[in-house]
This record gives C-alpha cells, structure tokens and sequence, in this order.
C-alpha cells in the first residue's frame, strides 16, 4: 500500500516479492502447527524486531499500527480463556470459566494471531503492488490478464475513495432518514458499484485494444530477479526458525509442551 | 455469445477484481467493527462474520460465470492484506479456502441457478471453508460445547443472511442500475427474444 509516509528501502523491500510471499506463507502454514507456547513467544518476539528494524518506516507510525493488533490479542485470546475446556480451574463466575489449560490455550491463540498479523505487515509494508505482480508474472508465471487488472484495480482505488466521499456529502445534504445500517451500506454499495463496473467495463475494452490479455511473449518494463538480500532472507528466516524451536525447548518460560 | 478464448476474458477479470476491492476495502473496517461487536461477548461477533464471504456471492450473482467467485474473495482478501489487514497473511489463506468451497457449491449447480438458494448454500460452502482454518488456527473445539454450538449458530446464521439474501438484494438493486446488462453473458431468453 502507498502510505503518504516517508519511509527507508531496507533489504527486506529489495527481495523478490514472489520468494518473499512463499516464504512468509510457509512460516505461516509452520506456525499453525506449533502447538507449544514457549516456541511460539519466541518466533513471535523475533518477528517483532524485525518489524521494529527492517521495515524501515518511522517509530510513531509503526506504533500506531501495532494498535489493533493488542486488541485482536485480547480479543483472541479472552474468549479461549474464558470458555475453553480444562480441567485444573482458577475462576468460575457463572458461565465463565477460567482453567489452566484454557488459560494457556488463550495465550498460545493469542500470540499466534499475533505472529500472523506480524508476517503480513511485514509482507504489505515491504512490497510494493507493482513489483509484486510483475514479480508474479515472471517468476510464478501468473497470467498477464490477471496480473495487468489487479495492478488497474489498484490504481482506482483512489477514485473509489473519492467516490465515496462525494456519495456521502451528497447524502448528508439531502438529509436522509436512516433506515438501519443494511439499508444504509446499499446506499453508499449501489452508486459506488456501478460506477465501478461501468468504469471497470471501459478501462477493459481499451486494455483488450492494447493486447494487455494476450500471454504469448511478453517482454516486461520492470525485470525482477533475484539478489543476494533473497539468499539472506531464506538464511534469516531458516535461523530464526530453528532458533526459536532450540530456546523453546531448552529453555522454556511455561512449563507446557503443548497447549492442545 | 463468442467462446473463442477459453475461460474468464480480461472484461470479466478486471470487473470481477474492481468489485473484490470495493468489498476488500469493506472487509478492513469490517475488523474494527467485529473487535467492537466482540466485547459483548456470547460470540455476537460470529453474526457478522458472514460479510467476509459476501464478494464471492455478489460476484457470482452480477458475472455468473466459472471461477469468479473464488477470484473475487481471493481478489477481496489480498486487497485487505496490501492495505494491512490487522490479521495480516491470514486473511489471504482465509480467501482462498473460502472462495474455493463456495465456489464447489456453484459449481454443483452447474453456474445455471443465480436464487438466493444457491447463494446461502454458498455462504455455508465458504463458513465451512472459514471453520476449516478456525479449527487449525483457533483450537474451536476446545470451546465448551454449549459455547461452541452458539459460535456455530451465529456463524452460519450471519453467512446466510449476509452473503445470502443482502447480496441477493444488493445484486437486484444494481439490476435495475442497468449496469448488470454488459456484464452478463446472453442468455437462452434473450436469444428467444430475438425470434420472437
């Protein structure tokens, strides 16, 4: 996403966008299946810094950022721990009861909603839309058609801002009477719809006229390869992988092996 | 009706997309909105999930056409995740199951039926696909089973009536736009139309 904030390139923006996503989502197919705690407050601590360091933008704005991310870990984490199954109990209050084992379950759900959101902001801060679709164009071979109308869709999502902005004064200076919020999403969904499938509908005619559907030989205006800051990706990730794994087992913070 | 290129044309894709981003945009303040419904407690929450699979139904409903409904959520989620989704990665491989099992029941009914059955038993197909990754993710099962039932309830009550029948509405109230015109395919009436 273009923020309208200054930020630094670091390596991480300089990695093959491809590499980089497969990577990310391989971590995070591994984390669905760490099941101890200890692990996981490690990996996640170790994602933190590098969103802190590598992601290159400014301290206030990566705080603000972090935000909604305590509120998904409270969120996340209390409804486990107040109406999970166990059996060792700290607190009973009607209907809610906190245990041990729900406890423990909470905080490991907790963390690892945590180091997902992590993994993606480090993917969405660091890539840029357009290197990212030529990049999945070339090394993945994702069709042109494909990658040329998510990379238009990107572009109107200005004019769809805009849109909606000019929907909602219009609506404020008509004064219209609110009939629940279902009916009042389809009055901003309906004009904000249509006008971009009509939109949609031209700037597709003149992409067909520009034979930006056909794959046969492309040539492309960006090249992207791969560099060395790819190898110390792979490097960095796979360190940090085993890393976390070592101190979790050896040294653990909470005597759980697993929170299942 | 010209079939010369096989499967989706550029027309389609980009609207299929254009559309998936205005709801991508609706799904990243649909987050604050559920965190805020979620300090209720009683998995009030799970109520509105369903908004998150309702790109797939209007997609389907407005192109009608194969595979649009698995781009569209696919296209949703990774607009989400580019604008910095607060679950981050998640989000795309939530999409994609998603868009892929309510894509199963559309594809079960051969893309020939566009009724409101059609679409709620797709925003079931795309719950499934959301409890799938929940089950991994989020240890549901561990829920007390009294819990569990009423996180399910809500679940698949909210998908129905969200992707089910306010697309349907959504998608009737575009109809009468004009706008659903140049996008659908023409069908065997409007052939019969022209005999007449």
């Amino acid at each position: 996403m273009k923020w309208n904030i200054r930020y630094r390139e670091t390596w991480l923006h300089q990695t093959n966008p491809s590499l980089k996503l497969i990577v990310l989502l391989f971590l995070f197919l591994a984390v669905l299946f760490i099941h101890n705690p200890n692990v996981l407050i490690n990996f996640s601590l170790a994602l933190l810094l590098l969103f802190m360091f590598s992601t290159g933008y400014p301290w206030k704005f990566l705080l603000l950022l972090f935000l909604p991310f305590l509120l998904i870990f409270v969120s996340t984490a209390s409804s486990m721990m107040m109406f999970g199954e166990g059996e060792t109990t700290w607190f009973r209050w009607g209907l809610i009861h906190v245990t041990e084992e729900s406890f423990l379950r909470g905080l490991h759900i907790g963390f690892r909603a945590l180091s997902f959101a992590l993994l993606g902001l480090l993917f969405s801060l660091t890539t840029r839309p357009v290197r990212l679709f030529y990049s999945l164009m070339q090394q993945l071979k994702l069709k042109p058609k494909y990658a040329y109308s998510f990379l238009a869709a990107v572009r109107l999502l200005p004019i769809m801002l805009e849109e909606f902005q000019t929907v909602h004064n219009a609506l404020k200076v008509r004064g219209t009477v609110s009939h629940g919020w279902l009916e009042k999403m389809k009055r901003y969904a309906i004009p904000l719809l249509s006008q971009s499938i009509r939109r949609a509908q031209r700037i597709a005619v003149a992409m067909e006229a520009k034979r930006f559907s056909s794959s046969t030989e492309r040539t492309f205006y960006y090249e992207i390869g791969f560099n060395k800051h790819d190898i110390a990706l792979v490097a960095l990730f796979a360190f940090v992988a085993a890393a976390a794994y070592y101190t979790g087992v050896h040294y653990p913070y909470i005597p759980v092996t697993d929170v299942r | 009706m010209s079939t010369t290129t096989k499967g989706l044309k550029l027309a389609d894709i980009l609207t299929t997309i254009v559309i998936a981003v205005i709801f991508g945009i609706i799904y990243k303040i649909w987050g604050p909105v559920y965190d805020f419904v979620k300090v209720f407690g009683f998995h009030l929450d799970q109520l509105i999930y369903g908004m998150w699979f309702i790109a797939a139904s209007v997609a389907y409903l407005l192109i009608r056409k194969p595979g649009v409904a698995l781009l569209a959520e696919i296209a949703a989620s990774s607009g989400e995740l580019i604008m910095g989704s607060e679950w981050g990665l998640e989000v795309l491989i939530y999409g994609v199951i998603q868009g892929l099992l309510a894509e199963v029941v559309f594809a079960a009914f051969r893309y020939k039926r566009f009724d409101v059955l059609v679409v709620s038993l797709g925003a079931i197909g795309a719950t499934i696909g959301s409890l799938v990754m929940d089950f991994y993710k989020g240890y549901i099962e561990a829920l007390a089973p009294w819990n569990l039932a009423l996180f399910l309830i809500a679940r698949f009550v909210g998908a129905v009536v969200i992707s089910g029948f306010f697309a349907v509405s959504l998608v009737k109230a575009l109809e009468k736009t004009g706008v659903t015109q140049m996008l659908r395919p023409a069908s065997k009436e409007d052939y019969d139309a022209l005999d007449r």
